[in-house]
Order: structure tokens, then sequence, then C-alpha cells
């Protein structure tokens, strides 16, 4: 239905991958620019007269291109962070900035245009919409904008995941990773700045977990941040940082670092008496690539 | 392609549409409520209307005819030449004539009974004969009722006594069609002069229309009514009017009951549609996040709720349409008087009331998805 033309216009981050991806650190170059930033988020839930706070205080600063982990036991606020990133949800106290801009006063409207404009999700359920193809599920996010290009992207973005023979099949026809790609390609149709996902390879076997983590990666290469709340440490083998939270606090680093570093009592934790340990811990920018941390586990 | 085109062009249509045919028998069944109330609401508008032309056709001119008779309360018993010529006078153009009825005993071969007379000069101008030929100037002979000839198995030709008298069948008269204020169908129409008694014992006036005969009653009663009550006039457009307006009462009444079922369909699609929007509480969830609005997920929400109308309303129509022939054809002998304006608007009001139903039904689940907090549908 869509011209050969057609590709080419208005999508420039999906469609030509190989522009951006020779040079992905040029996304970095640039210190403060960031593209999602909790700065003192603080989230509390009434339950039954009793307060939960389940974010006690986040100052997390996220740069286009970055892969960052977000790990942590559960319950320990992993969702709930990622709802506030994604806009989905606002703070009880603090502020979540999208591009510069304070979305925390943000109403129910304004938030759903800036999630779609700005905002990918993964989640680890897929959700793909049963009763709608492959593409047709791609194309989901746009298909209320009867841009007739959005089409020719969906494809687009589905071959790009290896689904090109898979386009017209419905979910139940597809094998977990497989829903799992196209709801990576879903997440990719509105060319976000930022895309969130929730233990995206949580229904996986580690195989095709690690093909998704690779197509992350790759996502990051073309200036998108991928944010992933997870519990498995394959993650890190392909993040550019890892920050762990553990009671609605927030920590740098993989939670077996964290989790032994608590052990161990050598934790420094964030916003505590020292200015130091909070800037060294997770307000700490992504310019650093992980180091020999990671090289040190087995 | 066209399908496709036309998703394209409403894409919420096409979310609706795959989400109906993901129940596929929950939805069948929520459209066959609506088939069912659009149908019974057509129909039994369609009936009645049906049934109300049978009726008035088979009362026919009726609403034109006066029957004057003497005013039997005053003392008055029969009426005299002399009435008969001031009808005349008064009534113009209208047709007018006198009848002379009586009780006479009649035999043919041995078999006798008691049936009613009428005396008239020009039976030829309100019957016709089924058999035989009416003479213009009836001055002998007898016409027998096609009942009455049936029962007796007389044929014109035939001689029946009549009193102590024998006469010669001249004709015997096409059965009745419906109502009509003279009917000899069981009895015999003699000459005047042949019914026992004395001047007439009525007089049908026939006008062109029933403001014509509303006119000539007010001119007779002026005339003959005058000094003393001479005569009492009945005029059958009353009857006519009455007997339309309880149809209409009738109709309103049978089109309520349908409308009662097309309430339960509602219920029906209100109660699907409920579902279909807890069971999809998830996938809304998605939605919400990827960037619909609340107004987007409502317009999903109700073009289910008006696919479901629209389909079961057409089928319904269609139904309806067919049943309104059918009905037509068995009342009225003839399909496509069921094609009226009046019945359109019955089929019209039925859908049009099909759709209003449900998608005043999707209202409230619609409402309720689209309000749902996605943080909510999403936690897992």
């Amino acid at each position: 239905m869509t011209t050969p033309e057609g590709d080419g216009d208005g999508s420039a981050a999906g469609s030509d991958p190989s522009a951006t991806e020779s040079d992905p650190s040029t996304a970095r170059s640039v210190p403060d620019r960031t593209v999602l930033e909790a700065d003192g988020v603080v989230k509390r839930y009434q339950t039954g007269g009793e307060t939960l706070t389940a974010l006690k205080g986040i100052d997390l600063a996220i740069e286009p291109g970055e892969f960052l982990s977000v790990m942590g036991p559960s319950g320990s606020g992993k969702s709930t962070l990622l709802n506030l990133l994604g806009l989905l949800d606002t703070p009880t106290e603090g502020v979540v900035t999208l591009d510069g801009t304070d979305v925390t006063t943000f109403s129910d409207r304004e938030r759903t245009d800036a999630r779609k404009r700005t905002i990918g999700f993964v989640f680890q359920n897929f959700y793909l919409i049963s009763t709608l193809t492959a593409v047709e599920n791609v194309e989901v996010p746009r298909l209320l904008d009867r841009d007739p290009e959005t089409r020719a992207r969906a494809r687009d973005l589905l071959q790009r995941v290896g689904l090109g023979d898979r386009l017209d099949h419905r979910p139940d026809q597809l094998s977990g990773g497989q829903k799992q790609r196209v709801a990576i390609a879903r997440a990719l149709v509105n060319e976000p700045r930022v895309v969130l996902a929730d233990e995206p390879t949580g229904n996986l076997d580690r195989a095709t977990g690690r093909t998704v983590l690779e197509q992350f990666r790759e996502v990051c290469g073309e200036g998108v941040a991928v944010v992933a709340v997870t519990h498995d440490n394959v993650v890190t083998e392909y993040t550019d940082r890892d920050v762990t939270l553990v009671d609605g606090e927030l920590f740098e680093g993989p939670f077996r670092e964290v989790d032994r570093k608590m052990r161990e009592g050598t934790l420094e934790r964030p916003g505590g008496a020292s200015p130091a340990a909070e800037s060294a811990s997770a307000d700490l920018g992504p310019g650093q690539r992980k180091g020999d941390t990671d090289g040190s586990d087995p | 392609m066209i399908p496709d085109r036309l998703y394209r062009q409403f894409p919420t249509l096409l979310i609706a549409r795959r989400n109906l045919t993901r129940t596929k028998a929950r939805s069948a069944l929520a459209m066959l409520g609506i088939v069912i109330g659009v149908l019974a609401i057509a129909s039994l508008g369609l009936f009645g209307a049906t049934l109300q032309q049978s009726v008035t056709g088979s009362l026919g001119g009726i609403g034109n005819e006066l029957v004057v008779s003497p005013a039997t309360e005053e003392g008055v018993e029969s009426l005299t030449e002399a009435d008969v010529r001031e009808i005349r006078r008064v009534a113009g153009d209208a047709s007018v004539v006198p009848i002379r009825q009586g009780a006479v005993q009649v035999r043919y071969r041995g078999e006798s009974s008691r049936v009613a007379a009428y005396g008239m000069d020009n039976p030829g101008d309100s019957y016709a004969a089924a058999e035989g030929r009416i003479p213009d100037g009836f001055r002998s002979g007898v016409l027998v009722g096609a009942s009455l000839a049936d029962e007796l198995g007389v044929r014109p030709g035939s001689s029946l006594t009549v009193g102590n008298r024998t006469y010669r069948v001249q004709a015997v008269l096409a059965a009745q069609q419906g109502f009509s204020t003279v009917n000899p169908d069981s009895g015999v129409v003699l000459p005047i002069r042949a019914v026992p008694g004395e001047g007439y014992s009525q007089v049908v006036v026939g006008a062109d229309s029933g403001e014509e005969a509303n006119a000539t009653a007010v001119a007779i009663r002026a005339a003959l009514n005058d000094r003393e009550e001479r005569v009492s006039i009945f005029e059958l457009g009353d009857i006519v009017e009455q007997i339309g307006s309880a149809f209409q009462a009738v109709n309103l009444f049978l089109v309520g009951i349908g409308s009662i079922s097309l309430l339960v369909a509602g219920v029906s699609i209100l109660n699907v549609m409920l579902m279909s929007a807890i069971e999809r509480r998830e996938e809304i969830g998605v939605l919400r996040a990827v960037g619909y609005q609340k107004r987007d997920v409502l317009k999903i929400m109700l073009s289910e709720a008006l696919l479901l109308g629209v389909v079961g309303g057409v089928v319904g129509a269609g139904l309806s349409v067919g049943g309104g022939l059918l009905i037509s054809q068995l009342i009225l002998g003839d399909a496509l008087a069921a094609l009226t304006l009046g019945n359109a608007l019955y089929v019209v009001a039925a859908f049009g009331f099909a759709i209003v139903t449900s998608v005043l039904s999707g209202l409230y689940p619609a409402y309720k998805a689209a309000n749902e907090e996605p943080v909510e549908a999403l936690r897992s």
C-alpha cells in the first residue's frame, strides 16, 4: 500500500540504523545532556491507613543512547521507578524531567502525549494484542494517526528484529522470543528517545534473551536510551551502567555487587552524610562505561 | 483491499472488529439480542399496521355512509315517502337507498326458515350478483344472499316460497366483503312491496367522502328533526375513527412490548462490553501506556458497541422487512402492500433505537475502561 519512496521520509532513527550506529559515543559527548531525569523522587502509597514509601528520594539521570539496568530484589520499588520514568505515574515528591521539561505537573492528557512522543515500553508479558497480526501490533502506538507510512515503518522494524517472515502472524503463532521482538519493534515505532523495559528477558530462555539484549544494544547505538528493570544478571553484560534498588534507595552497580558490599558493610548510602558518596553513586553520569567491576565476575 | 483501506481510515474500527471476533459466540449472542429486539419492534409495528390496513380496508367506504332510521324512542315507527323525499332533497349528489326491513318465512324443497328480508327498489346499486342477474327495475322475483343460497341450495331460476307466495330466484348475491350496514348474506332481497310493513325502516345515504357524509347528516337533522325528533342518524365515520384510534393504541402497545426486548438486548451488550473491558484490562493498559488517550480507548469501546448495534440492527431490519412482506401476504394477500412509508418508519425507528441502545449500553463499560489507570491495569 505504501510506495517504496515513502520509507525514507520522517523515520530517520528507525530505518537507517547505520548512520548513527557508526558513532554511538557522539550521544555521550555532551555530558549534561539527559533525556530523562529523576530528581529527589519519592513515592508513597497509602495502604489501609499505613503509608508505604516505595521510593525514598531517587536521583537518576539517563542520557541518550545509554543502556541502563535497574536491578534489585522484589518489592524494592523497581516497577514503581519504571512507572515514574515512563510517565505512567507521578511522584509524591521530587521532579521527573523529560528533555529538560518538568513533567510532574502534567495532566493525564499531556503525560499520555509525552509517552507517545518520547517513550517506548517493553513488558515482561509482551502484552501484544492477540487479535492483531505482528505488523499491526507494531503499528498500534501510531494506528490512530492514520499515517500511511506507519505500515512501512512497522515492516522495517520487524525485519530489523529478524521477523520479516512473520509479519502477518498472530501472537499465538509466535514463540516467546518472537513476541518480545515484536514488542521491541512496537516500542520503537514512534521513534522514542527512551525505551523502558520491564523484565525483558524474564519469560525467555537464555539464548533468546541474549538476542533480545543484543537488539537493545543496537537500539542504544541509535541514540535511544534503554532502561531495563531486571532480575537477570545476563542483562548486565550488555548494559552501559547498572543501578540497584534496595528498599527504595538507589545504589550504583549491579545487584550482586551492591548485595556483597551490603553484607561487608562497605556500602555507601546515597544522599547520606557525605556528598561525595552521593555523587559517586546514583547521580553518577553514564560517561564512564562500566569498568573492571564486571570483569571480576566469574 | 477495500476493507483494508477502510480500516486504515478508521483504525478504531479495525481494533473494535478484531476484538469482537475474539469472542465470536459472545458477540454473536449480543448481536442476536439486538436482532430480536429490532425484529420485535419492527415486526410488531408492521403487524399492527397491516392489521389496521386490513380492517380499514374491509370497512371500505362505510365511513362515507349514514344510516337514517326512525326515532323509535319518540314513537316514530317508520319513515314515510315524504321523509325519503326530504332526505333526497338535502342529500344532493349522495345516493339514497330507502329500505324496508322485515322478517319472512322462506321455504324451498320442504326446508323452511325464518330470515331477514330487505325491500329495496334498486338492489343493483348496492350489491353484485354471484350468479344470475340483478334486474334494473326490481319489481318481481327474489334475490338470495350468498349464505342462505348455500344453505338452501337454491340457484337462479329456482322457485322460492316467501311467506305464502312463490318467487323466482333472479340472482344469488355475491358474498359481502367485510362490514356493511345492510348485509343480506343470510337473508333475501325483495321488491319493496313484497316486504310486509309500512314505509321504510331505514334509509342508507352514501356520500363521496366522510366530510360530505357529515355535512349531509347535519342537513338531514336540520330538515327532519327541526320541530320534532323524527329520525336518528348513525354516522359510521365515527366508528371508523374509533377503530382507527383503537388500532393506534394497540400498535403503540405492541411496539412498547418490542422495545422491552430491545432494552434487554441493551443489557446484554452492557454485559458483554463490561466483561470485555475487564478481560482486556491489561491490553487497554498497554494502549494507554503507548500513548492512547482516554478518549481513544472510549472510542474503541464505543465502536465495538456500535458495531454490535449496527450489524444486529441491519440483520434485524432485513428480517423485519421480510417478515412484514410475509405478514402482508398472509393478511392482505399482497406482500407489496407492506412497502409503505409508515412501515418504513417502523423499521427505521427500530434500527435507530437499536443503535442508540447499543451505544448507551457501551457507554459505561467504555468509560470504565478509559478511566482505568494504566499503572493499575499493568500491575501483574
